[in-house]
């Protein structure tokens, strides 16, 4: 009865009231958006479903980079140079942290505290990160946190919403300031390397190694990438782990240097720099290379001003400090002086005598009267030069000339008198490339091949690089070819090049390469290769060099490099001291480079300093690293 | 039942006497109807227990149990049915203007006093239920519709018809919309526009208002429609360039969908809603859960259900006694037809980001409710449909 119960309420009239619509628009439309639908799902199950597919794996599935340990760096006698340790920053990452605003500014705040961080700081760096749109991303706070500031942070972080704490590997140095031009240091990665070390397989995190060791044996320190591959939710959490590859730790060094020897030599180094006789003023910048003249061993590698390199590390809590180094032009710290060219003054006559010897230009015994200090010379065009000598020799002959240094004797021999005796060529264009040549025999001019970046190659000059450089057809004087006789002009050497000059003359001819790293070991302490020198003939005759050696003898026994004998040790040794004019005023590079036992040679050192005179500065500070080397490294 | 038995007892009527009101008119009763609702359900079951395993882990039988709650409400829903089956339609037309006044205000104290959720205030708390009155409001609009163009000669070519009809659908929708729900405002017009069409409205009115729509929408878009619902088209022009903010969802969506494939992942095995890529997966989202995990096989199967189920409801309107009647039928079906459009097309990238639920599917004891009592409307409509025409 209920379903008729309106039959009785008056209708509107049946025929009116009857349905007469067109359902058939309806049926059409059901199935016209139902097709639309399915075109659409088509399109993008079927047809594009194995894209979706890959960007849903891609969603979810992450890959770590497992960071490799980096390989460590022993001193020759297995004491450890390099720590590897974590390197704590601070990060915030936008997108999980809460909408509401004060409550932003309470994590903000905590994080300031918690870090040392200016909160107006973490506001722009949060608010520049969403306007971009990459909230997603960490930001570093601050990075290299304190052991106590990361365990405080870490427990912190677990209360704050987006704040985290991010491990990186990082490097600790302990063996303090003498090691750090060798070492160098690792730090993040430039922008500018960046895309070269993608190619190479680096992880955007990975730091790389910058300057000494941990930059040029990067690819052994490394080791291998590891990865990880997790499946990560929504927010970020860790679902399951699906598959990993483990890292392969870095192969470590085991170097030549003798950490005791190094630290030594720095202090004494240190200590020397101050100027006793008043005249030169305090050393701004030294440098000393010991190394062996068999081996092409580097004992020591020693350039100050030192720095600690640690303070890479430590770039926000040492800021001052830091810039002091880095802005510091006169003394550029950072910079490695043995590896940098100065003028090597009358290290040089080494070459010139071994080469007038060779040439034949001179015998040992060519006798030469040095009578005055000033020996006037008329030569092109009636230019009138004077060939200056520090003191009067007197009749010497070439052992007298090494051992008492003398200019005007090695002038002879090299560029020759004007008017009375030829140098080593007819003229003095000829004189000047036969010089350069030997100069190059010993290694001078040219690249050490140390296994370390950054080495200058010194210059050797000749006629046609001078022309060239000046612009000028007739640019070569006879006094261009007399300073190179006596290492001055445009000649320039690094410490180490004058000591491998110095190795070859002390073993008797062989131009042997210079290494700091004596040992590559995996892992597992077994030698995957040692690096031993490479070496070349210098093409002199043994017998001259033997005359120079003498010559050298003579001068640490009773010459000019007097100050470096030491009791009981039989050295042989030549001074240098290099003109140089700077802001007008006339300085002097102080150097000294020697080697010892006289008759078995096993070390060579050369000691420069920027300011000073090579007999009374150099000398004795090499001659007390020999006597160290005798008694503490030697075996 | 007995006491809608009791309202009619003073009546008398040939058949009351053989046969007793309960049990009358079940034979008319469409079961195609039912059938597809409950497959709907059971598939909207298995998503959201899919889409809330990893979120929520209590016991199984427990009103927090999402797939509980949505057994209770399919239950209540389906209890409503039968209940609304039985009743003659007419009461309800007869009581329309009630019913939408009351869901007029609803939807006025839901914007002073309602919960906001994602931005926008759809809803009541009463108790632990949420109630959504858009919900009730669009029977109660189709319900008014259907009485006013029944008392109007079913006929819609009049315009001051036409344009009184559109008069009563303006009001809610623009509360919804101001709600701001666009999704639900645009099933208020898809129903205005089915009932009027079927009503017969005159072809050049429904022109002239369609270039009238297409001349006031730059000034909607402009000054009426919320920043974010212009974002989100721009969005779904290019998601890519949004990806963590308003193109988050229509990515995820996508991938989920996309990455379904043929056959899909497998029940509770899709990445995207597993790992909760997807947010709200067993409610606006739940398509993309489907589309992933049950694939494109999946997809075709919920829209075979729905497409009989509609198909059955043009039925109704077919076979309708009267044309109020049949208007009810046709509103009703362009309810059901306009969500699950916009649902699915939105899951599909098709359509801006719009929290609309998938009938019968979604998560939600509101919507679900409604749809039953909707059915059960069509189900009184069937089975009064001979009845009727006897008299």
């Amino acid at each position: 009865m209920l379903d008729e119960g309106f039959s009785g309420r008056p209708q509107q009239g049946s025929s009116r009231n009857r349905p007469h619509g067109n359902l058939n628009i309806l049926r059409v439309s059901i199935l016209l958006l139902f097709g639309i639908l399915t075109v659409r799902l088509f399109y993008m199950q079927i047809i594009s479903g194995a894209d979706y597919a890959r960007r849903s794996a891609e969603n979810h599935i992450v890959t770590a980079n497992i960071l490799p340990t980096r390989g460590l760096i022993t001193d020759r006698n297995g004491d450890l140079l390099v720590q590897n340790v974590a390197d704590y920053t601070a990060t915030l990452t936008p997108d999980f942290l809460p909408e509401d605003k004060d409550a932003r500014y309470k994590i903000f705040l905590q994080l300031a505290t918690l870090t040392g961080a200016q909160v107006l700081d973490i506001q722009t760096l949060v608010k520049n990160a969403e306007d971009d749109g990459v909230g997603f991303i960490p930001i570093p706070i601050k990075k290299h946190l304190t052991q106590d500031q990361a365990i405080m942070m870490e427990e912190a972080s677990v209360d704050l919403p987006g704040v985290n704490l991010a491990v990186s590997p990082g490097r600790y140095y302990p063996g303090g300031d003498a090691f750090s031009h060798i070492l160098g240091h690792i730090a993040a990665q430039d922008v500018t390397e960046v895309p070269a070390l993608r190619k190479i397989g680096y992880a955007y995190d990975e730091p790389v190694g910058k300057d000494g060791l941990e930059d040029r044996y990067e690819s052994e320190l490394r080791g291998k990438l590891g990865y990880s591959r997790v499946e990560q939710d929504a927010e970020g959490h860790l679902i399951n782990s699906l598959k990993t590859d483990d890292a392969v730790a870095g192969n470590s060094l085991k170097l030549a240097i003798d950490s005791g020897l190094q630290k030594y030599v720095a202090e004494l180094l240190q200590e020397s720099m101050h100027d006793t006789s008043g005249n030169w003023g305090d050393a701004r910048v030294a440098a000393a290379v010991v190394m062996s003249p068999k081996t092409g061993e580097v004992y020591s590698m020693v350039s100050l001003p030192l720095y600690d390199n640690n303070i890479f590390a430590q770039t926000e809590t040492r800021a001052d400090e830091y810039k002091a180094l880095a802005l510091d032009n006169v003394r550029t710290p950072f910079l490695n002086h043995a590896l940098s060219a100065a003028a090597p003054g009358s290290t040089f006559k080494l070459v010139t005598s071994a080469a007038a010897l060779q040439n034949g230009n001179i015998t040992p015994h060519t006798p030469w009267n040095v009578s005055s200090t000033r020996l006037e010379i008329k030569g092109e065009n009636g230019v009138i030069y004077y060939l200056i000598d520090w003191r009067q020799h007197g009749l010497i002959d070439l052992y007298g000339a090494i051992q008492w240094s003398s200019n005007i004797y090695m002038e002879m021999a090299s560029c020759g008198i004007l008017g009375q005796v030829n140098g080593l060529g007819k003229d003095i264009e000829t004189s000047a490339v036969i010089l350069g040549n030997y100069a190059r025999a010993l290694g001078l001019g040219l690249p050490t091949g140390i296994d370390l970046y950054g080495e200058s190659e010194g210059r050797i000059p000749d006629p046609a690089w001078k022309k060239r450089v000046t612009k000028d057809p007739n640019n070569w004087y006879y006094a261009d070819t007399c300073f190179m006789g006596i290492g001055q002009g445009d000649v320039t050497s690094t410490p180490l090049q004058i000591a491998r000059m110095t190795a070859a003359v002390a073993n008797g001819g062989t131009l042997v390469t210079p290494h700091v790293v004596n040992e590559v070991v995996d892992p597992s302490g077994k030698t995957v290769r040692k690096v031993t020198t490479e070496t070349k003939s210098v093409g002199i005759n043994p017998d001259y060099l033997q005359v120079v050696r003498d010559g050298m003898h003579l001068s640490a026994q009773s010459g000019a490099g007097l100050k470096a004998s030491q009791p009981g040790v039989d050295i042989a040794g030549k001074t240098g001291t290099a003109e140089f004019i700077e802001g007008g005023v006339t300085k002097q590079h102080a150097w000294f480079t020697g080697f010892a036992p006289f008759n078995d040679p096993d070390v060579v050192v050369t000691v420069y300093f920027d300011l000073g005179v090579g007999g009374d500065k150099a000398a004795p500070v090499a001659g007390k690293i020999i006597k160290y080397f005798e008694e503490n490294v030697k075996h | 039942m007995s006491s809608v038995s009791s309202y009619g007892s003073g009546r008398t009527s040939p058949y009351a006497a053989t046969r007793s009101g309960v049990f009358r008119g079940w034979d008319r009763f469409d079961y195609w109807i039912v059938l597809c609702a409950l497959g709907l359900v059971a598939m909207g079951l298995l998503l959201i227990y899919s889409g809330s395993a990893r979120t929520y882990n209590g016991p199984a039988a427990s009103f927090a149990n999402p797939v509980a709650k949505q057994v209770v409400f399919a239950t209540i829903g389906f209890g409503a049915m039968l209940i609304v089956s039985k009743l003659d339609y007419h009461y309800l037309t007869h009581y329309s203007w009630l019913l939408y006044f009351t869901g007029l205000v609803a939807l006025v104290a839901i914007l002073i006093i309602g919960h906001t959720a994602f931005g926008s205030t759809r809803w009541f708390s009463v108790g632990p239920i949420q109630v959504q009155p858009s919900e009730f409001a669009k029977l109660a609009t189709i319900l008014t519709l259907a009485r006013f163009f029944s008392e109007h000669g079913g006929d819609a070519k009049d315009l001051k018809t036409l344009v009184i009809s559109l008069l009563i659908v303006a009001p809610v929708a623009g509360l919804v919309f101001i709600e701001p729900d666009l999704g639900t405002s645009l099933c208020f017009l898809a129903i205005w526009l089915g009932v009027v069409i079927v009503a017969g409205v005159s072809r050049g009115h429904l022109l002239v208002m369609g270039a009238l729509f297409v001349a006031v929408l730059p000034f909607v878009w402009t000054f009426a429609i919320a920043d974010y619902q212009v974002e989100r088209v721009s969005v779904l022009v290019n998601p890519e360039e949004f990806p963590q903010d308003a193109g988050y969802n229509v990515i995820q969506s996508k991938i989920a969908v996309g990455s379904g494939q043929l056959t899909g992942k497998g029940l509770t095995n899709g990445a995207q809603t597993q790992l909760r890529y997807l947010k709200v997966p067993t409610k606006d989202f739940i398509f993309s859960v489907l589309g992933e995990e049950l694939g494109f096989v999946g997809a075709m199967g919920l829209f075979t259900l729905f497409i009989i189920l509609l198909m059955r409801g043009v039925r109704v309107a077919q076979i309708a006694g009267d044309t109020a009647g049949q208007l009810v039928a046709v509103g009703i079906v362009m309810l059901i037809l306009s969500q699950t459009f916009i649902n699915v097309a939105v899951n599909v990238s098709l359509f801006p980001v719009t929290g609309i639920p998938l009938p019968f599917v979604s998560q939600g004891g509101s919507s679900i409710v409604t749809l039953f009592i909707a059915l059960g409307i069509l189900q009184s409509i069937i089975m009064r449909h001979r009845a009727y025409r006897q008299t």
